[in-house]
């Protein structure tokens, strides 16, 4: 029973916090609003509502037994109280105390349900004595005179502040009804509001993250048409063979060459009904094979027409699901204005904040991503930005500084801008840094010009900041600025004046969900890289390939861009077998971040829509791949990180240089050899083909033996390598059917297989094959050895 | 009420109270463990079958470039992609044969997930905890603390808690 209790208070709880959250966000900017000084009809609105918040959240807490936070509500209602009915002037002390009672409710919040700890307690106390005292102080006082001090011992300028408030209170305080703005109140407007409905962001995410899904069937659909085009195409190879032996068919069914033979042969009448039978059945094969293409084709339009009705509704439902989860820049930005208030309390300076384009949309996932840059990057306006009113007093600049936050959209994309009108980056102080940091060599250092310098910022270890405060001076904060950023598929710049100020800009995709993607090929496998980030891709001729300082380099638009193989930076074997020297080579110009780099692939397949997935758990961080995605065909394709793959292009050797690779392929003397592999288990194909990669052979890869006799045909190989069990054909009936072949008889087939029995092997032997390899006894060496015998 | 009804009523109500009781608990509940068996290159392993969220066919792999020997790749599970690993390059085992990796054993918990290959499963079974003999140096080449212990038919059986808590296991490099 008690488990039962238990279960059900947490339940109760969870409701409550997210509530809780609510009441205290309303309190929040209700709060910080009415400070800003409003004007009386709205000033009355405001205490009415931060009232009425604090009345709520009592009533809330009450009702899941969180006694703390109730009496901490119960104080502060009171306070609001006395506030309501004009008998206490809002003072900053007054908001300065309110302030810290909400800071203590958003840090005690969370915890809500379990034990709080002694510190919290007794700050709880302190705080709650000091609101009675304001509350009842007020009283014998009857709103005139000084403004009470309830905390800290306020200066001057707060204390006149106080009074201002004060006399606006009074003023108005005669034409305050008892619940003046109930009507029209924003609450009021939330509650009525029926055709909404809360649902939680992990519900919807997860609905979300189902819709996505749909995209792979949308792909898989366009993928079965075009396979069904394929089979389509087979009949008219069909097609052309029948009209070839149709009149061959037609000869032999004509009655003269059969009386002839009848009368040279006995029992040549038997064979010639025999012969008849199998000509008629012909005839009747091909009108089943025509009436089947024709419905095959009808079949064809109908999963052409169910694939785009398919797309379209998937289309349609990405589209309204990216919708439901675009949320306005409000919900981010509402949390700066106390930021800058606390901040610039702290530090004594004087900061205005101004935020236009709040209310543009974006998804959901992306401003939840943005908080901690966006926060980072206001401290840094507070911390580094803005001079403290003497030094603004000095340079002739108004004393209050200005923090202008803009969101607008552009291009299809999203540009947030954080400015200050304070000092701007030192930049000499950012080349100290860099000389302190020693990545660079000092001459390179002092020859940086200033946009150079700049961008520098954003690298981790470099800071201006004389002194490491708790806000910042670690140099680490506009690299994770900029690493957030990327990942979410944005850039980050920075401009900077002297004396004029800083301004960030951010620009962002409005969606996470699906991107365009470039598929490109390197041997047999496949990479997407993300389109934003491919400026171009290019075929060069090889001789455009000019060698500069021992790199490769090429000329884009008049200007040289270093050259190096995909491959390469991905560790992969650098195939040479299948590029000619004499072909255009294909290219795609990646750049992120100022930096250009070409990548030799190749092949470029095309572009594509690609969902991007994570690698799973046991992945976290792969150097160069970002995360995976499923083609249309079902199989996976790693996801390319081009910010990696740039610094592991600049980082590693990876600059190839076109003669060593000549001379690697020089070395093998002549053509390699090719081997045919017939394998149906995937993961000792892959191992095969790796020894036989690694030792120099091309290698071809076949599921199994019907699948390798096709790919035998249709190419020139000089040794082939087969499993003995396997579906479809096996070892044994794919050698006999080699043997069989008189273009084959020559041929080198070896069999490794799991059977060991002498039996097996004798079959093995019979059948044709040259070497009998068996799986449990199989080392590279033993393989290898063998090979080298026969070809 | 005829002498059958009753009778009937009585035979219903034995059943029900024996079909009530709780089935017996205890000493035999806690000596047992689930285990799932499988093959790699011909070597007998097991894994607690707590620790198996299923057995999946392999159909595609795709390899994954700049990633340690052990990860063979990542695989397409029903949308969603599962890392695969090879235990015997990852328990650092010298290669014994060739084997037919065609297996996929997905092994969970709560927040690690990757899949192994085997060649083949055999059985997913009960043993007595009792059977399990602290391994001896000699019997397999696996380090101990992967270990739950070793049958004295030699069947490997390992730690699949261990396995999932590992931190080595896990990727994470940077450029």
């Amino acid at each position: 029973m008690s488990d039962k209790d238990d279960e059900f208070l947490k339940r109760l709880l969870v409701t409550f916090k997210v509530e809780a959250d609510e009441h205290l966000k309303g309190l929040c900017s209700g709060l910080l609003e009415l400070e800003q000084g409003a004007v009386p009809q709205r000033r009355a609105e405001l205490v009415e509502i931060i009232f009425r918040e604090a009345h709520s959240l009592k009533g809330a807490a009450r009702a899941v037994n969180q006694v703390g936070i109730e009496s901490l509500c119960q104080a502060l209602e009171g306070v609001l109280a006395t506030v309501k009915r004009n008998e206490l002037p809002t003072s900053a002390g007054l908001f300065d105390l309110l302030q810290e009672v909400l800071d203590l409710l958003a840090k005690i919040l969370p915890k809500a349900g379990t034990e709080r700890t002694q510190e919290d307690k007794a700050l709880q106390r302190q705080l709650i004595s000091r609101l009675e005292e304001a509350g009842k102080g007020k009283n014998g006082e009857t709103g005139k005179g000084g403004t009470r001090e309830t905390s800290k011992g306020g200066n001057g300028e707060t204390v006149k502040r106080g009074n201002a408030a004060d006399e606006e209170c009074i003023s108005d305080s005669t034409e305050l009804p008892d619940f003046p703005v109930q009507k029209d109140s924003p609450i009021q407007k939330v509650c009525s509001m029926p055709d909404s409905v809360r649902v939680s962001t992990a519900r919807l995410t997860s609905v979300l993250l189902q819709s996505e899904e749909m995209l792979s069937a949308k792909l898989a659909s366009s993928q079965r048409v075009l396979d069904m085009r394929n089979v389509s195409a087979t009949f008219g190879a069909w097609k052309k063979q029948w009209a070839r032996i149709r009149p061959l068919v037609q000869e032999l069914k004509s009655p003269g060459p059969r009386d002839k033979v009848r009368g040279e042969e006995p029992g040549a009448g038997r064979r010639q009904r025999s012969l008849a039978r199998v000509l008629d059945f012909l005839d009747w094969n091909s009108d089943v094979i025509t009436s089947l293409e024709a419905r095959f084709a009808v079949e064809v339009k109908s999963a052409e027409r169910d694939g785009r009705a398919l797309g379209g509704m998937i289309n349609n439902l990405l589209d309204d699901m990216k919708k439901v989860l675009m949320f306005p820049f409000s919900s981010l930005l509402e949390i700066l204005p106390k930021i800058v208030r606390d901040l610039s309390r702290e530090n004594g300076k004087k900061i205005d904040l101004t935020i236009s384009g709040e209310e543009i949309e974006i998804d959901r996932r992306i401003l939840e991503e943005m908080k901690d840059p966006l926060v980072h990057l206001v401290r840094n306006c507070i911390d580094h930005g803005i001079e403290n009113p003497a030094e603004r007093k000095a340079k002739g600049k108004p004393l209050r500084g200005t923090i202008r936050i803009a969101v607008l959209p552009r291009d299809g994309k999203v540009e947030l801008t954080i400015a200050d009108d304070g000092g701007g980056i030192p930049l000499e102080g950012v080349r100290s840094a860099l000389l302190k940091l020693d990545t660079l060599p000092a001459d390179k250092v002092a020859e940086l010009g200033d946009q150079d310098l700049l961008a520098f910022v954003f690298q981790s270890g470099i800071t201006t900041s004389p002194i490491i405060t708790e806000i910042s001076g670690r140099g680490l904060g506009l690299a994770i600025v900029r690493e957030k950023v990327e990942k979410l598929g944005g850039t980050v710049t920075v401009e900077s004046a002297p004396e004029a100020g800083t301004t960030f800009r951010i620009a962002l995709p409005l969606t996470v969900a699906t991107f365009r993607g470039i598929l490109v090929r390197l041997g047999e496998r496949l990479f997407v890289l993300p389109a934003m980030y491919v400026a171009r891709v290019v075929r060069v001729a090889p001789d455009d390939i000019k060698s500069v300082e021992n790199r490769e380099t090429i000329s884009l638009d008049g200007k040289a861009v270093s050259l190096t193989r995909l491959a390469r930076v991905l560790e992969l074997p650098v195939s040479n077998g299948e590029t000619n020297f004499s072909d255009l080579l294909p290219v795609v110009l990646l750049a992120a971040s100022d930096t250009r780099i070409a990548f030799q692939v190749d092949e470029v397949l095309g572009e594509l829509e690609v969902l991007l997935k994570g690698l799973g758990p046991q992945l976290s961080r792969v150097r160069n791949v970002a995360g995976a995605t499923v083609l249309g065909n079902g199989r996976v394709a790693p996801i390319l990180n081009v910010t990696d793959l740039l610094n592991s292009a600049i980082k590693g050797a990876a600059f190839s240089s076109r003669r060593g690779v000549a001379a690697e392929a020089g070395e093998r003397a002549g053509r390699p050899h090719s081997v045919l592999v017939v394998e149906d288990s995937i993961t000792t194909r892959i191992l095969l083909k790796n020894i036989l990669e690694s030792s120099g052979y091309t290698v071809v890869t076949a599921v199994d033996g019907l699948d390798g006799f096709t790919i035998l045909k249709s190419g020139t190989f000089d040794i082939v390598v087969s499993d003995v069990d396997m579906p479809r054909m096996n070892g044994f009936e794919l050698t006999a059917k080699i043997r069989a072949d008189r273009e084959y008889v020559d041929l080198p087939v070896v069999l490794v297989t799991a059977l060991a029995s002498r039996e097996d092997r004798e079959r093995g032997i019979d059948a044709g094959a040259n070497a009998y390899i068996v799986k449990s006894s199989f080392d590279q060496s033993n393989l290898l050895e063998v090979m080298k015998k026969l070809v | 009420m005829s002498e059958d009804d009753n009778e009937r009523q009585r035979i219903l109500k034995a059943r029900a109270v024996a079909l009530a009781r709780e089935p017996e608990q205890g000493a035999a509940e806690e000596s047992r463990i689930g285990i799932v068996e499988f093959l790699i290159a011909d070597e007998r392993y097991a894994i607690e079958s707590a620790y198996i969220g299923e057995v999946y066919p392999l159909k595609h792999l795709t390899p994954l470039p700049c990633t340690p020997a052990y990860v063979l790749g990542v695989i397409n599970m029903r949308g969603k992609i599962l890392s695969v690993i090879d235990l015997r390059t990852f328990f650092d085992l010298p290669d014994r044969g060739l084997s037919d990796l065609n297996k996929v054993i997905v092994l969970h918990d709560g927040a690690m997930e990757f899949g192994v290959l085997a060649d083949a499963v055999i059985a997913a079974r009960w043993i007595p905890r009792s059977v399990l003999l602290p391994s001896l140096p000699t019997l397999t080449e696996i380090r101990a603390e992967y270990l739950m212990g070793v049958t004295e038919e030699r069947l490997i059986v390992l730690d699949g808690g261990k396995l999932l808590s590992d931190r080595g296991i896990i990727v994470h490099e940077e450029v």
